[in-house]
């Protein structure tokens, strides 16, 4: 049963178009790397997802809520986007955490604001979920007395608090020193393990290896090819995802 | 020079630093109000909001503050719009600083990475949940360095009300120098004061701005 599903999704920005009749399915409790280089769309593709881009056409499901693109912003259609954005947790290269919070209330933010969570009911959740990426002593710090590492999964905390059903992740590691990787492809693969519906922007071969159910190689606006991780990167079949391959791996 | 001009004059010259500050303080709390709702207009989607708030920065940002107290206290009586001079005088200085502080707001708000925003609406804030959670506590913590100028650059523009008759520092010296043909030392006087004032209010606001820029950067 398919959880995420995008039929024929177009992007474009001015005239020129980034995403070409992109279709793609998720299963539940399925982990998809995207994977492909610089400018082929993976950001926007991701974006377009919760409506951080406005797609040009085409429609898009997660869970129950589906949106067809480029109609009227009506207030209807704001909270149709509101309720979708809910269950579908965003990862941020730079984290975006909220610098005048701590980390609990970075964490506490959205159940309280957005789902009228109760404040002592709030805190709970959000310490047991620091307590969940491993920060449950750094609650009361600020971001900016936190490592990259440690802001990441603040972040990563803040979007479970909202209970998605779905967490996208737009290149989590790439700001991080590569020393502070690791612990939170950690906190990833266990969410993954427990089930989690993910879909990852990633250059990290050994977490796609690891922990993608598949591996969807993009370029150019377009699904190049797609696969088991085993597959695409033993044998890709297209010329593009060979080049590409060489390129990560050579580096 | 004589001492006992200095003593003489100090009561009533301090009476009207007090009248300084109140004019100052009254004034900035109307500015920022002000300019507060100015900015958040001045960004808003609705196109003639915008227009409105842009044009009250321009006017009173493009045209001498001397000018906006002359017409409010004698150009207005003529369309039956009578006022005394202090709340004219507080008026006009409010209506001037709350233009160049909504530049400021709004220069702060447009400083917040849009990351931010981005973060607050996926979590699924609506648009003003996020403004008034996220955004503007970090603008307001960005803007106080410029609001604390505005408020020392108010405080010295106090004394221009001294032209409708406000008896605040400067026109109380001028009183006094009626009286006692010293104009320089009074003059020195009523300087020295403004000085302590400013001095006063500078050490103040930085501390304020040093505690609130604490946690401003990720
Ligand atoms: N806001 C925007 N306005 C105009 N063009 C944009 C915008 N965002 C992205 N693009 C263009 O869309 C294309 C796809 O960009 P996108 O960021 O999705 O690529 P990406 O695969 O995420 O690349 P990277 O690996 O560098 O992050 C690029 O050509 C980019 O220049
Ligand atoms: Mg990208």
């Amino acid at each position: 049963m398919s959880i995420i599903q995008l039929k024929n999704l177009k992007k474009h920005f001015g005239n020129q178009e980034v995403l070409h009749d992109i279709n793609l399915e998720v299963n539940k409790s399925e982990v998809v790397v995207l994977m492909g280089p610089s400018g082929s769309g993976k950001s926007t593709l991701l974006r377009c997802l919760t409506f951080l881009e406005e797609p040009t056409a085409g429609a898009i499901k997660i869970g129950e809520h589906t949106l067809a693109a480029g109609e009227k912003l009506t207030r209807q259609r704001k909270n149709k986007i509101r309720d979708l954005r809910k269950s579908t947790g965003f990862v941020f290269q730079q984290f975006n955490l909220f610098p005048h919070k701590t980390a609990i209330e970075n964490v506490m933010e959205a159940p309280m604001i957005v789902k009228g969570m109760k404040q002592d009911e709030a805190r709970e959740l959000a310490q047991s979920l620091l307590d969940k990426v491993g920060l449950g002593e750094r609650c009361n710090h600020y971001p900016s007395q936190l490592s990259g590492g440690q802001k990441q999964r603040v972040a990563i905390a803040r979007a479970l608090a909202m209970k998605p059903t779905v967490m996208l992740y737009d290149e989590p590691t790439s700001a991080l020193d590569p020393e502070l990787v690791r612990e939170v492809l950690q906190v990833m693969k266990e969410l993954a393990k427990e089930g989690m519906t993910m879909v990852v922007v990633t250059h990290e071969m050994r977490f796609a290896k690891d922990v993608a159910d598949r591996v969807v190689f993009m370029d150019g606006g377009y699904i190049v090819e797609q696969g088991r991780p085993e597959e695409i990167f033993n044998q890709p079949k297209e010329d593009r995802t060979k080049r590409f391959l060489a390129q990560v791996i050579g580096e | 020079m004589d001492v006992s001009i200095i003593i003489e004059s100090l009561p009533p010259l301090l009476n009207a630093v007090l009248m300084t500050i109140f004019l100052a303080v009254i004034s900035i709390i109307i500015a920022l109000v002000l300019g507060f709702f100015t900015s958040l207009e001045r960004i808003s989607k609705i196109k003639i909001l915008s227009k409105i708030a842009s044009i009250y920065v321009s006017v009173f940002r493009g045209t001498p503050l001397l000018v906006q107290i002359f017409v409010i206290y004698y150009g207005l009586p003529q369309v039956n719009i009578e006022m005394d001079p202090i709340p004219s005088g507080i008026l006009a200085l409010s209506l001037n600083a709350g233009a160049y502080l909504s530049e400021s707001f709004r220069a702060a708000i447009l400083s917040i990475d849009k990351g931010q925003m981005e973060a607050s609406v996926s979590l699924g804030m609506t648009y003003s949940q996020a403004l008034r959670r996220i955004i503007l506590p970090q603008s307001l913590r960005v803007a106080i360095p410029t609001l604390s100028n505005t408020f020392i650059v108010l405080i010295k523009d106090t004394s221009l009300v001294s032209v409708i008759t406000v008896t605040e520092l400067l026109q109380m010296s001028s009183l006094l120098i009626a009286k006692t043909f010293e104009p320089l030392t009074i003059y020195l006087m009523a300087a020295v004061l403004y000085w302590i004032l400013i001095a006063f209010f500078t050490a103040l606001l930085d501390k304020v701005e040093k505690r609130a820029s604490q946690h401003v950067t990720l």
